[in-house]
């Protein structure tokens, strides 16, 4: 039976030569197996263990995004403040049509994702109050009432999506497609990108609420909804930065 | 005794439930093992087509005929890709990692099986897509596994250039998206999944290596797919992110202006030069490893060694612009990237004579994963030392594009890269494969490839001082090129050889796996954890292996124990 | 074995330093300004970082002993010695990298250089293109989608309605005067390529959509290959051509029959 010293002598000599035997630096994160478990080794597919395994894995892929995105944004501002190089002038020119960005359609999306990151964070607060509950198998009646917040997430997600296809629809009237100048083709492609990214999280949501159609317990509903809600969050985040960036550089 | 090959929970599912949609980590390892050799075959072939061709321009290959340029050209990018992507990006880390990471980290899978198992399946679709573009119309791409637009961009541009390279980019980005997603497990696993008692600063070195790697992976690879959208965007939809206006190609004008080419060489190396250290960081991680096992000895400076790992991953984001001194790139952030570069070398510094203090005074045994190990060290040193050389803007102007890159990065990145497989393989074949592959065709297989490395390699340096140029597929074009003819023959005839040596390495590999004596629990007395007799029992099914780490990875030779090693979960003495 | 090991990687370090001192190939014979300053830097290169391989090698033969020392085999690492061997090769790399920085920057385009001859060199697949100002000492402007013939000799696309254009010198080959220097306006039609001279120890990729200046000056009369060294095609390995290096009277002359030729068109 494997037993975890509580022992918190930490080795403070630098030893070059790393963990030798005999001292166990039990500091949190750093103990190795179950830190925080207090001596209790959880075994793997235990709800704590997946809970925060999953979280991990959520902020690792959000460090990816977050490289995708911060290079995009530097492509766009190099794009529009270098320009393009006139062989004949033999100097950089810039040619930057600014966008007429529709407002009023972005401010609607804006506020359409917003509402769906308030309506998942309703829906994974409703349903951490149910975990305690759905072991059981029971379902208390004043919860029976609660809003199906995670499906008007859904909704608000859709809508999303379709209020970019409008907006992408609204620029293509007035002449302004992917190909016609650098600032249409970046800013496509920035909102292009981060539509693809939220279809994903509607995708990860759909799932979740399916629940048991894909035969998934309320336990794994409950972690793909907490995590998929961080990369929610994420998103708006993103959205409103990306919306800055178009609307102050780029219009 | 406990051994893979024992019927266990695992065996007695369907082989398809087994192969398909296994999510045991130790069967996706070896599904990566296997689409690396698959990959290595392909490459290894390619480029000794490629030898003879430049050596004997119309020499008519069985069942191909003769090589034409556009083939040539095709088979140089199919080369490189498979090589740098499909063998060096794949085997150390994610089939050595998702196999041993889980094991020498005392738990009993990765943190998101299926994941991983996805990851594979993209990997090997990947590679599927990748070959189809040998069959299509036009043929593979021949713009390099560099792909610089314009060549890149316009199927106008040459052979290849149309349904061939739109498989390649699609290849490409599905293996961005198989890279992420085992990195994303190998972050979780590292991070969340050590066994009681495993530090941070008892895990492996092999660990080490594999964790930074996979940071390297998710911060470098997003890029990768970013550029290789933006060039599908502008080959198909009109878009101009790297076509610059006014281009004339074939007679033909191309319509698309306001790009700029070396924003896809700026997004492909800022890529591209951590994805040489995603290719060797694995290498060196598994050599420090064997090294300490094979000299009985620990690692000499273990926290240094990380320092150095960490540096070199970190540095790496840095010096993507030594790829781009001559490109037209502002001349002043030469001056930037060539310290960075310098800086750099340091770390790899660190590292070797690290290895060779370990070496030092130990009661070095020497089986076949040391020697391959210790030729890691010496092909680390040939190789890496021409690195400072290139670069020097100055003298990089010169050489840059010259066979003398081509030396340096085969030295160091095929060529040590690959004895670093080698030896893991050698080393790890007992735990994989339950038996013990043979050893003195081993040795013979060692003996060749170093001889032939070197012999192949260290002349090519000459060609590039000469002024050679790469990538040519003929050498008649241009008169002092055509006047190295016999020193490429010389070349040829190396590569014949160590690529005909590697035969033994083949042979060797399946007779053993079939054939070879069964092997022991800890044939080579190695104290982690992938070891002991109770990592076998995974085999069985989750949950049931539950070490208490209390040592170090790399207890040999401690003063007052009588063993000469100690293995990690070894009782607290 | 460990004898056999040790012996394997001697023969490699004495093979390998015989290959670099017998140089049966080497760079070709500089005759440029620059190439004897970067010979001169390489030949340092060599001695320093082949002093490294030999050494390092040497070391590693040394430590692949058979016999083994107790001590020794339990040491996990000396502090003194990481900082020791680490600031002792960080000397070595930083000194060798900021010795050759001022050649660098001497090989960066200054403005104007003395007594310059203007070269347009532009890369096509799978030729070099050379043109020269002429007297008003102005490229005219070309729009190769618009006006370029290559059949009627034309294949830069040379704007006819501008007067700039009409006394520039076309050549597929680059006709120099020797001691002067070369301010090439580097271009490229259609993929990347790359002006590779090895005797002047010159390389620079041309893009299309950017005009480069580069600059390079000739010191010794003859013929001199030209590659191109970025892949371009399946005709990159015939990309060649030659810069012929002459007197400055025969440079003169040769220009004087150009512009007479332009003149009477």
């Amino acid at each position: 039976m494997p037993i975890i010293s509580d022992r918190v002598e930490i080795e403070r000599k630098p030893k070059l030569g790393g963990g030798g035997p005999g001292k166990i630096p039990h500091r949190r994160g750093f103990g190795g197996g179950d830190d925080g478990d207090r001596g209790r080794p959880e075994d793997f597919r235990s709800r704590n263990q997946r809970m925060r395994r999953y979280r991990i894995g959520m902020a690792v892929c959000l460090v990816s995004v977050t490289v995708v995105f911060v290079a995009l944004t530097f492509l766009y501002v190099f794009r529009l403040g270098k320009g393009r190089y006139d062989e004949d002038a033999h100097q950089w020119v810039r040619d930057w049509i600014a966008l007429k960005l529709p407002y009023l359609q972005l401010w609607a999306n804006s506020l359409v994702l917003l509402l769906s990151s308030a309506t998942l964070e309703l829906a994974r607060r409703a349903m951490e109050k149910k975990e305690e509950f759905a072991a059981m198998g029971i379902v208390p009646p004043r919860m029976r009432r609660d809003l199906p917040w995670l499906a008007i997430t859904l909704l608000l997600g859709f809508g999303f999506l379709a209020g970019q296809i409008i907006v992408w629809n609204s620029l293509r009237h007035q002449g302004a497609y992917l190909v016609s100048n650098p600032s249409r083709s970046y800013f496509y492609l920035l909102t292009g990108t981060h539509a693809v990214h939220l279809a994903g999280g509607l995708l990860a949501l759909l799932v979740a609420a399916g629940g048991r159609l894909f035969a998934l317990k309320f336990e794994s509903q409950k972690i793909a909804v907490e995590v998929t809600s961080w990369y929610w969050h994420y998103l708006a985040f993103l959205w409103f930065g990306i919306f800055a960036l178009v609307h102050f550089a780029g219009s | 005794m406990p051994s893979s090959t024992t019927l266990n929970a695992e065996s007695r599912r369907s082989f398809l439930r087994r192969n398909l949609f296994s999510t045991d980590h130790k069967m996706i390892g070896r599904q990566y093992f296997f689409l690396s050799l698959a990959a290595v075959l392909v490459g290894a072939w390619l480029s000794l087509l490629m030898r003879i061709h430049l050596v004997w321009p119309h020499a008519a290959i069985p069942f191909l005929g003769e090589i034409k340029p556009e083939n040539y050209l095709a088979h140089l990018t199919m080369h490189g890709t498979l090589m740098v992507f499909f063998v060096l990006s794949t085997v150390p880390q994610a089939g050595f990692g998702t196999f041993f990471l889980p094991l020498q980290l005392g738990t009993q899978n990765m943190a998101f099986p299926r994941l991983s198992a996805a990851g594979f399946w993209t990997a090997l679709t990947s590679f599927l897509v990748l070959m189809a573009a040998f069959v299509v119309p036009g043929g593979a791409s021949g713009a390099g596994w560099t792909q610089y637009p314009p060549l890149s961009a316009l199927a106008s541009a040459g052979p290849g250039q149309g349904l061939g390279t739109d498989l390649w980019l699609l290849s490409i980005g599905l293996f961005c998206l198989s890279s992420l997603m085992s990195a994303v497990g190998f972050v979780a696993t590292t991070v969340r999944h050590r066994a009681p008692g495993m530090t941070w600063m008892r895990m492996p070195l092999t660990c080490w290596s594999w964790f930074v790697t996979s940071i390297l992976i998710l911060l470098a690879f997003g890029i990768l797919l970013a550029a290789v959208i933006l060039l599908m965007l502008d080959r198909h939809a009109g878009t101009s992110f790297f076509l610059p206006g006014g281009l004339l190609i074939s007679g033909k004008a191309i319509a698309n202006s306001g790009g700029s080419p070396l924003l896809w060489q700026h997004l492909f190396w800022f890529f591209g030069h951590p994805e040489v250290y995603i290719a060797i960081l694995p290498a060196m991680g598994v050599t420090s490893h064997l090294l300490s096992v094979f000299a009985r000895k620990p690692v000499f400076g273990y926290k240094a060694m990380v320092g150095a790992t960490l540096a070199i991953g970190a540095l790496g984001f840095m010096v993507w612009g030594h790829h781009m001194f001559v490109s037209g790139m502002n001349p002043y952030a030469g001056f930037a990237f060539s310290t960075l570069t310098t800086a750099i070398a340091v770390p790899s510094a660190i590292k070797t004579f690290n290895w060779v203090a370990t070496l030092y005074g130990g009661r070095i045994r020497y089986a076949t994963p040391l020697l391959f190990s210790a030729g890691f060290v010496s092909l680390f040193i040939t190789g890496g030392l021409t690195g400072p050389i290139l670069a020097q803007p100055a003298l990089d102007t010169y050489l840059h594009d010259t066979y003398f890159v081509v030396a340096h990065f085969h030295l160091i990145m095929a060529m040590a890269g690959l004895f670093a497989v080698f030896s893991a393989t050698y080393f790890w074949f007992p735990r994989m494969f339950g038996r013990m592959m043979n050893e003195r065709l081993g040795r013979l297989h060692f003996w060749i490839t170093l001889f032939g490395a070197y012999a192949i390699f260290v002349p090519m340096h000459l060609l590039g001082i000469a002024g050679h140029p790469r990538r040519y597929s003929d050498l008649s074009g241009v008169q002092y090129v055509a006047a190295m003819a016999p020193l490429q023959k010389f070349i040829t005839l190396a590569a014949i050889v160590t690529i005909a040596g590697q035969l033994i390495f083949l042979v060797n590999l399946f007779w053993s796996m079939r054939r070879g004596p069964a092997a022991e629990t800890n044939p080579w007395e190695c104290g982690t954890l992938e070891w002991t007799p109770a990592s076998y029992a995974t085999n069985e099914g989750p949950g049931e292996w539950r070490p208490q780490v209390n040592h170090g990875p790399y207890e040999y030779n401690v003063p007052g124990v009588e063993q000469d090693f100690i293995m990690q979960d070894a009782p607290a003495s | 074995m460990s004898v056999a090991l040790r012996l394997a990687l001697l023969f490699v370090v004495v093979g390998c330093v015989y290959l670099f001192l017998a140089q049966p190939y080497w760079f070709p014979a500089g005759a440029s300004s620059q190439s004897g300053l970067i010979d001169h830097q390489f030949r340092i290169a060599l001695w320093v970082f082949g002093a490294l391989f030999v050494v390092g090698h040497l070391i590693l033969i040394f430590v692949l002993s058979k016999k083994s020392h107790a001590d020794r085999a339990a040491s996990r690492g000396s502090w003194r010695l990481e900082v020791t061997w680490t600031l002792a090769i960080t000397v070595i790399f930083f000194w060798f990298n900021i010795s050759a920085d001022h050649l660098w920057s001497s090989m960066m385009p200054p403005k104007k250089l003395g007594g310059q001859i203007d070269v347009e060199v532009t890369g096509a697949q799978f030729q070099w293109y050379f043109r020269y100002p002429g007297a008003d000492g102005i490229f005219g402007r070309t729009d190769a989608q618009k006006f370029a013939r290559p059949d009627e000799g034309n294949p830069l696309g040379i704007d006819p309605s501008d007067p700039a254009g009409r006394d520039d010198i076309f050549a597929t080959a680059m006709i120099v005067p020797v001691g002067h220097p070369v301010q090439l306006h580097l271009r490229a039609q259609d993929v990347v390529h790359s002006l590779f001279i090895p005797a002047m120890r010159f390389k620079q990729d041309t893009v299309p959509g950017m005009e480069i200046l580069s600059h390079f000056t000739p010191t010794k009369i003859g013929v001199y290959e030209i590659a191109c060294a970025e892949l371009c095609g399946i005709g990159h390995y015939r990309m060649r051509a030659v810069v012929r290096v002459v007197s400055e009277e025969e440079f003169e002359k040769w220009i004087k029959a150009q512009e007479a030729a332009a003149a009477s068109h």
